[in-house]
């Protein structure tokens, strides 16, 4: 479970535990243990049926990547999808990582206690809120007899840790089957990381495994600095590391004033209790942008008296809270943001893994049996571009790459929301609004070109840009992503973020649009030849059934002047820019075509009738 | 095999020097060949005062491989035209439906497939092409289409050996106007004046009646729109047997529009206007002042549609209905917005058409 606001589950859980029952005409109030709770309402953090196995993948590669992350180290995560017992749906999932590790004493609460976490902090971070891999363990807990498996390597330690760990839904407490050092045959196989070996008992339907397979194809889109081994019972495949850089860490960052509240403003002075500081040092080291002119004016404009800082009572606090909302702030920093960059998000858009299964048909009355296997898709040109911006007085990176041609042959849009895909309701989402908004005819084309060039039986849609092979990637990162629904899987048009979204995909259009200019010149060639090439045969049976000629000889000739032509016609409209069609015959051309026009008039006949045929040469080249 | 009709080796002739001119271009100028083709169609339709008929104008077009969306055409055209020349060393004949069939094909690989001919009209426009290059009709090179002109009356025809008597004694049919040309003869002309009707339902209704023999006249139909054999039948018998044409359609933009094929020409057969119009025919009704002339009853009337007023406008601007008497009855029309069919007269009775209406409309016009 990602990025829901502590405060929409905090709510939430609160609204539960104040569950009435009904008992003896009296009404009863009972308190539940976050597991409990997380257990019985599992849909929150998006375990349900279908899909548990799709969020435990999740859960598990987030946390991998984030914890390599956090101390830029280059990931390298092992991932296994096994079925184990395939009469009752029971799979094993296993995943190793190169990350920091957890510190030995912290890893019973770190893996079986809920809302328990290293990521409660103000920066951009895949996980949030301590849940998902609390889910896997209470999961198994409550379905299997297996102990979760958990093996760590911290870069302090010198030892290797080894737990089997249940989760006590009961009180949210981990129960410890048994702990291990080992410090001769390490399970872990990098100088510090991560590995958990979790039992689910869950069905995996047929979407729900495309959905994975995109979910790690995607996510290495955005990681290309990560390598993946993902293994499955139909085989391995490895995702390679494309690029040695890595995103600079996001770093922790102080919260902004004018997202202050009544919270946020006790719990900084609480920070400073035990020194005399007063209300304006407090305003000034808590919160970011705020200097001493600052501070000074919210205070005045608050009306508060001075005195020691915990001496102030919520009324005036509220007063601060509201001058803050009403004073003007220089926008909010960044450091606590780690967008991909044009470099990491031009690696994964240059070598775009995804998985395929190969259906193979083995003999002897077995069933098919479906290898996976990676394809590795090249394209011919990408561009990036992004812009920072504020919505909801967060600050928001906006990233947008396009990657067109090559052995791309079709429209994609891939949507991610702080380096994780989104996969589900692209049809809502902003992205989708963006990409429909945004005006073909900004790469230099025109929808008829593309009509002309792309169209094909199978494409049902109409909107010019899905016929083109290209791939639209966006990115949006920021500490609050306008999430449209529950289930996080779409972005609303919260405030302008759709126009900012709109300038990076126009600014990309109008980047490649020479390019793709080009490539439709070309393609336009291609089909032109095409075109040539079937109709030549049935002109030249016609002449050669009629007259006394050598076919062979009249088809290779037809054929090396069209190819010439074609040539022709391409450098011709690659100078007059995108007017392809209007090429005009040079002057002196005419003249030449006049003369030999009166030469050849051997069909005009009486009156009226004129017809006749002509050569005409082609193109600029031979003018002499 | 030499063909036996002259005028069938000519367009061989024509086709073949078409053929190795391409190839000429091709194989030793290497350069892309250009048909360079009259155009056809309104755009390129001129009025002649001189000759009192629609006439092609001067635009061309130039239809080659150089424009890569000419390239469909350009085949077409020399597959038609190698058709053409397939038909005559074979001594057949086809309708343009037949030529349509014969040339049928399909283009491209197994993943975009096209047909070569989209509909028949494609095919109907390589042939007319082919008359262009050639400067033969098609009728010449034995391409033509289903007859439906319909003749009656003492005239003797001869289509190929066979003698037909065009003056059926039964008064119970007509004849169809052939429409391979190359293959009739008008024999003999005895009728005084010729009358052409709209709709062969009134011409069976007025042959039904006697006015061929009460009048020695020879009846003739396009059934609607006239077809090239027709028109060219109505011209010979004025051009050539001199004898008077008077033409009857409905009261109506659509009617006068058909009477007017057989007297200027059309747009789409522009450039053989020479071949198919008779400038001397005289439109004599129905005219929109017959309708209270006569006495139609209203409910034998009927309302004209925004299509209709348009089309009178139009025409109120043509050169050729500029004199008053067509500008007095076009304005009557739009005025009172009303038109009615020939076959409206047998409201006064069945014989009302035959033996009153067209006498006196004859007689008027001094052809009776």
């Amino acid at each position: 479970m990602k990025q829901r606001s502590g405060t929409e589950i905090t709510t939430q859980i609160k609204r539960m535990q104040a569950g009435t029952i009904p008992h003896n005409g009296k009404v009863r109030y009972d308190r539940k243990a976050e597991s409990e709770f997380f257990v019985d309402n599992s849909a929150l953090a998006g375990f349900t049926g279908e899909r548990i196995l799709y969020m435990a993948v999740r859960e598990l590669i987030e946390n991998a990547l984030d914890s390599c992350e956090v101390n830029h180290i280059l990931p390298r995560i092992s991932l296994s999808l096994k079925i184990h017992d395939s009469l009752n749906d029971m799979w094993i999932i296993t995943c190793e990582d190169n990350g920091v590790g957890i510190p030995a004493d912290k890893v019973p609460v770190a893996v079986c206690s809920f809302l328990t976490s290293g990521k409660y902090v103000e920066r951009q971070q895949r996980g949030l809120f301590g849940v998902g891999l609390k889910m896997i363990a209470a999961f198994s807990t409550k379905d299997t007899d297996h102990p979760l498996k958990v093996w760590t390597r911290t870069l302090d330690e010198a030892d290797e840790f080894y737990f089997e760990l249940r989760t006590d839904i009961g009180t949210n407490k981990p129960i410890v089957l048994s702990r291990d050092t080992n410090n001769e045959e390490y399970s872990i196989n990098s100088k510090s990381g991560f590995k958990i070996e979790a039992m689910l008992r869950a069905r995996l339907s047929p979407i729900t495994k495309n959905k994975i397979y995109d979910y790690i194809s995607q996510t290495s889109i955005v990681n290309p600095y990560a390598v993946i081994i993902f293994t499955t019972n139909e085989g391995s495949v490895i995702f390679e590391r494309r690029t040695k850089n890595m995103p600079d860490a996001s770093s922790e960052v102080l919260p902004h004033p004018s997202d202050m509240d009544l919270k946020t403003l006790k719990r900084a002075i609480l920070n400073f209790t035990n020194q005399k500081t007063t209300l304006h040092g407090i305003l000034c080291n808590s919160f970011q942008k705020m200097s001493g002119e600052k501070a000074k004016e919210i205070l005045s404009r608050a009306e508060v008296e001075l005195k020691v800082a915990t001496k102030y009572d919520e009324h005036e606090l509220i007063k601060i809270v509201n001058a803050c909302r009403q004073t003007k702030f220089q926008s909010p920093n960044t450091d606590h943001l780690s967008p991909v960059g044009e470099h990491i998000l031009t690696a994964g858009m240059m070598e775009e893994y995804s998985i395929v299964t190969k259906k193979e048909n083995n003999s002897h009355n077995e069933l098919p049996n479906s290898q996976l296997s990676v394809k590795v898709l090249k394209p011919a040109l990408t561009a990036y571009s992004s812009k920072t911006c504020i919505i909801n007085n967060r600050a928001t990176v906006v990233e947008c790459g396009i990657a067109y041609g090559g052995n791309i042959n079709s429209f994609r849009l891939y949507r991610f929301a702080n380096k994780i895909p989104l996969l589900y309701d692209e049809g809502s989402d902003v992205a989708r609004e963006v990409v429909s908004e945004v005006e073909i005819n900004k790469m230099g084309i025109t929808k008829k070109d593309v009509k002309e060039q792309f169209s094909n039986p199978e494409m049902k849609s109409d909107r010019a840009i899905e016929l083109l092979p290209i791939h639209i990637f966006f990115h949006i990162c920021s500490t609050k992503i306008p999430y449209k629904t529950a289930g996080k899987e779409s972005i609303a048009s919260e405030g302008s973020l759709k126009k900012y979204m709109r300038f990076c995909l126009t600014d990309l259009y109008k980047r490649v649009s020479a390019q793709i200019r080009k490539e439709i010149r070309i393609k336009e060639a291609e089909n032109r030849l095409r075109l040539y090439k079937h109709y030549i045969p049935l002109i030249v049976d016609a002449i050669s059934e009629s007259i006394n000629i050598d076919a062979k000889k009249l088809s290779d000739a037809f054929t090396s002047l069209v190819e010439t032509h074609v040539g022709e016609i391409n450098v011709i409209s690659a100078h007059s820019s995108h007017k392809v069609k209007d090429y005009k015959v040079p002057r002196g051309e005419l003249d030449e075509s006049k003369s030999r026009n009166n030469s050849l008039n051997r069909f005009s006949l009486t009156d009226t009738r004129i017809s006749n045929i002509r050569g005409r040469k082609t193109g600029r080249a031979r003018k002499h | 095999m030499p063909a036996r009709d002259k005028r069938h080796q000519e367009v061989i002739k024509k086709i073949k020097l078409m053929m190795s001119d391409i190839s000429r271009n091709v194989l030793s100028e290497k350069v892309l060949p250009v048909l360079d083709i009259t155009k056809v169609g309104y755009d390129n339709t001129i009025w002649s005062e001189e000759k009192r008929m629609l006439i092609i104008g001067p635009k061309t077009v130039q239809i080659s491989p150089e424009n890569t969306k000419k390239i469909p055409t350009f085949s077409q055209y020399i597959v038609m035209a190698n058709a053409v020349r397939k038909l005559l060393d074979e001594e057949m004949e086809s309708t343009i439906r037949g030529m349509y069939y014969a040339t049928l094909s399909t283009i491209g690989d197994e993943k975009n497939k096209q047909k070569f001919w989209n509909t028949q009209d494609n095919s109907d426009d390589a042939i007319k092409a082919i008359e262009l290059i050639t400067g033969v009709p098609r009728e010449e090179f034995a391409v033509t289409s289903k007859p439906k002109g319909m003749i009656s009356g003492p005239i003797t025809l001869r289509v190929g050996g066979d003698l037909i008597d065009c003056n059926l004694g039964s008064r119970a049919t007509s004849q169809l106007v052939p429409t391979n040309i190359r293959d009739l003869e008008i024999v003999n002309v005895k009728a005084d004046f010729v009358m052409v009707v709209e709709k062969d339902t009134v011409l069976n209704n007025i042959r039904k009646s006697g006015f061929i023999q009460k009048y020695n006249a020879i009846l003739m139909t396009g059934s609607g729109e006239p077809d090239r054999a027709t028109r060219m039948m109505v011209r010979a018998l004025n051009q050539e047997w001199k004898k008077p044409v008077v033409i009857f359609a409905d009261a109506d933009p659509w009617g006068l529009g058909i009477a007017l094929r057989y007297k200027i020409g059309s747009e789409s057969l522009s450039y053989d206007s020479e071949r198919l119009v008779t400038p001397d025919a005289k439109v004599l009704g129905m005219m929109f002042s017959d309708i209270y002339d006569y006495n139609i009853p209203e409910v034998a009337r009927l309302t004209a549609s925004d299509e209709d007023l348009n089309r009178a406008t139009d025409m109120k601007r043509k050169p050729w209905l500029k004199d008053r008497k067509w500008q007095k009855e076009l304005n009557l029309f739009i005025q009172r917005k009303e038109k009615c069919e020939l076959d409206a007269f047998f409201k006064h009775g069945f014989r009302y058409l035959a033996e009153t209406y067209l006498p006196q409309k004859l007689r008027e016009s001094g052809v009776i």
